[in-house]
């Protein structure tokens, strides 16, 4: 056979383009967890708190991606994030349970409530800034808690809510993990590709242009009532489906889970993973979340002392904060970085070794 | 027995009214002085403690007469003598670490979270041997014992950890914060156990009535020597802050880490000692608090902690008096409107905290400050 340089450079020049392409890693991360469930389907004995550790954390990357936009590109601290995934777990439990509300419509109806809401929290933070805004998102999220303890004609108090199933087209259908596990992982991606191309439109800069100076933004022309609005509106429809996807997929929500420990727990994910990356973001999330469902639950030690695990993480918050302040991702990213490099110098001593110095 | 009925159309009514009028006067008179802001700010407070007292006076008309509705509400802002004790506590602490480090300190509960099992593990070792001493006596030396771990771990906490992230941003401190949060609930069941120790009453007496405006009242014997402790803790910090070289290296160090070391203040002790003694108020609040929920257990902190940062906001945290009238007035509101509204109390209390905050952004008592651009 012949060995035709043309093609194989063209082909190599395709592949090359596609593993460049913004949305490659996207997609491989979804595939990856797909292949997962369809292990686990196919009947390779996957333990089945490992795929709800990844379902789990997948729906808690899409709530970190609305918050990444929040913190890392308009620089706005908000803890009012359990209270907003609380809101979508109980919408859509209350919608499907007593009025039997089609799932699309209840998509359409989170959305749509997500927006008034950001609208609200958006037009608070045009007055309060900075840790204050914290703290009164803190407030808001415990006045939603308060709610959703008291009005128990819409959310059964502090006994919790059971999701009885889905409803599509009028028919109550009974929740099938698997398949939520699936458009799950479909919705992720499509969420991180969202997330990416806000991140990189004017949008994003815009954003980010706020973030550094309020003035100098405004100086620019940039409208800082728009762009708050905007990136307090995209964080709460992230979090609003995010808790609809949450209560779909554990099908319970009870007001204890929305504390503020959720909240800080997401800021966390954010900060630890690198607040403007969303490899970070994905990062952060596994290790706050998925590291202690997945990975610590499986080990005896941890499970005989659950208080360990919590130490560890608690630990390993301090230690990422302190010593690498950018994030994990940029530790990763620099450790890649010098491993290439000395991988290209590895490669050169040994064709000099072969064929000999260039200089002679 | 109270007849809620038309309670809030009234006060809502009322409100509204204050909001028009206040604009009238905004727009007619203040437009043409001078110091227009200052005057605008003195005038919402003014204004927001009429909308409180005309709260205070629907809920004083909505008892019947023969409940003596005057009796009723003193005696309600008694009882909440404990909860405003320990709030009043809590938010000091996380006032000064917020003066001196710039970050808000998540962790300031459980460090008295702490402090609470220490005393409580201090009662059940010597209660045996201490017995002769009295009740009175072993509660308050456990207090003292907690109250030293936590200003001990408070100092810990500063030199080992946050002295370590000076150039990281205040969320990230925050971050920090809550990291120790979770070290700590992961690591309390470990060193003392799951089972949550209780801590008895400092005083078993029965209560103390005195007369107030004609009102018999009484005080539980426990309210008494805690507000007595609180009070002496808080006026010996207050003087401490206003009056000794420690008190004006903290003022320094809050207008301006950077210039007070350069004047030649000692900003590490001087921070390092600001988390000692939060710790120390926390646990101090810790020890009282415990009784009134029975036990100590690892999330007992948590509600005193988000109502401290609440008022901590309610006040603005630029002055130590704002927080302080603030963490008084939360427990008093809370326990008043619980006649109205029930178990949506702590809502609507944090619903009005909201609105005021939204109405003046810096707090009651806040400046605002001129930040060159």
């Amino acid at each position: 056979m012949i060995y035709n340089n043309e093609v194989c450079k063209r082909r190599k020049a395709k592949f090359n383009s596609i593993k460049n392409h913004p949305y490659f890693g996207f997609v491989i991360l979804t595939l990856l967890m797909l292949a997962v469930q369809f292990a686990r389907v196919l009947g390779v004995d996957v333990p089945i708190t490992i795929l709800r550790a990844f379902g789990l954390t997948m729906i808690y990357i899409i709530i970190a991606l609305g918050f990444s936009i929040l913190l890392g590109y308009a620089g706005l601290a908000s803890l009012g994030t359990a209270g907003f995934v609380g809101v979508g777990t109980y919408i859509i439990g209350y919608m499907t349970n007593s009025l039997g509300t089609s799932i699309f419509l209840i998509l359409l109806i989170t959305i749509v409530g997500a927006i008034i809401i950001g609208a609200i929290v958006g037009f608070i933070s045009l007055r309060i800034e900075g840790m204050y805004l914290a703290i009164i998102t803190l407030g808001l999220s415990q006045i939603l808690n308060e709610v959703f303890k008291n009005a128990t004609v819409f959310t059964n108090g502090t006994n919790g809510l059971n999701l009885d199933g889905i409803v599509i087209f009028n028919k109550l259908i009974q929740i099938n993990h698997n398949a939520i596990f699936v458009v799950l992982a479909v919705f992720m991606l499509f969420i991180m590709i969202l997330t990416l191309n806000i991140m990189k439109s004017p949008t994003g800069r815009a954003l980010l242009a706020m973030r550094n100076s309020e003035s100098a933004a405004q100086a620019m022309g940039i409208s800082i009532f728009k762009y708050r609005m905007l990136a307090f509106i995209v964080a709460t429809v992230y979090a609003l489906l995010g808790g609809v996807f949450y209560m779909s997929y554990i099908s319970f929500s009870i007001p204890t889970t929305w504390s503020l420990a959720f909240s800080l727990n997401i800021l966390a994910a954010v900060i630890v993973g690198g607040s403007q990356s969303i490899y970070g973001i994905v990062l952060g999330t596994f290790m706050i979340f998925g590291l202690n469902l997945a990975v610590l639950n499986q080990i005896q030690f941890f499970v005989d002392n659950p208080a360990i695990s919590i130490v560890f993480n608690g630990a390993l918050i301090i230690v990422v904060i302190i010593y690498y302040p950018g994030g994990l991702i940029r530790l990763v990213n620099t450790t890649v970085y010098k491993l290439k490099t000395k991988i290209k110098l590895w490669k050169k001593r040994r064709k000099e070794y072969i064929y000999g110095s260039d200089s002679e | 027995m109270p007849n809620t009925e038309g309670f809030w159309e009234l006060v809502i009514l009322f409100v509204l009214v204050l909001v028009v009028v206040f604009f009238l006067i905004n727009t007619l008179i203040l437009r043409k002085l001078k110091n227009k802001s200052k005057i605008q700010s003195i005038l919402i407070n003014v204004f927001l403690a009429l909308g409180l007292l005309f709260l205070f006076y629907r809920i004083h008309q909505i008892f019947p007469e023969e409940f003596n509705p005057t009796g009723i509400m003193l005696q309600s802002i008694v009882n909440s003598v404990v909860n405003s004790c320990v709030l009043a506590l809590a938010t000091t602490g996380i006032v000064l670490i917020f003066k001196t480090s710039n970050t808000t300190n998540f962790s300031q509960g459980m460090i008295a979270t702490v402090g609470a099992y220490v005393a409580a593990t201090f009662i059940l070792s010597f209660a045996t041997e201490l017995v002769e001493l009295g009740n009175f006596t072993i509660v308050f030396l456990a207090m003292i014992v907690g109250a030293v771990t936590a200003f001990i771990l408070g100092i810990l906490i500063d030199v080992l950890i946050i002295r370590r992230a000076k150039v990281i941003t205040s969320v990230g401190k925050q971050m920090i914060t809550m990291g120790l949060v979770l070290v700590f609930a992961g690591s309390i069941p470990l060193v003392f156990g799951t089972i949550p120790l209780p801590i008895p009453k400092l005083s078993y007496a029965p209560n103390i009535s005195f007369t107030l405006f004609g009102n018999l009242l009484s005080i539980t014997s426990h309210g008494f020597y805690s507000l007595i402790i609180s009070i002496t803790l808080l006026v010996v910090l207050f003087s401490a802050l206003r009056f000794t070289k420690w008190g004006l290296g903290v003022r320094a160090t809050a207008s301006s880490e950077v210039v007070a070391g350069m004047m030649g203040v000692n900003t590490r002790i001087i921070t390092a000692m600001s988390w000692g003694i939060a710790g120390l108020l926390g646990g101090v609040a810790a020890v009282i608090l415990t009784p009134s929920i029975t036990i100590a257990g690892v999330s007992m902190m948590v509600p005193t902690q988000v109502n401290g940062f609440m008022a901590a906001i309610l006040g603005s945290f630029s002055s130590f008096a704002g927080p302080l009238v603030a963490s008084i007035l939360i427990p008093i509101l809370n326990g008043l409107l619980s006649f109205v509204v029930g178990l949506w109390k702590n809502a609507v209390v944090y619903l009005i905290i909201l609105i005021i905050v939204l109405v003046k952004p810096m707090g009651l008592f806040g400046k605002k400050i001129a930040k060159k651009v």
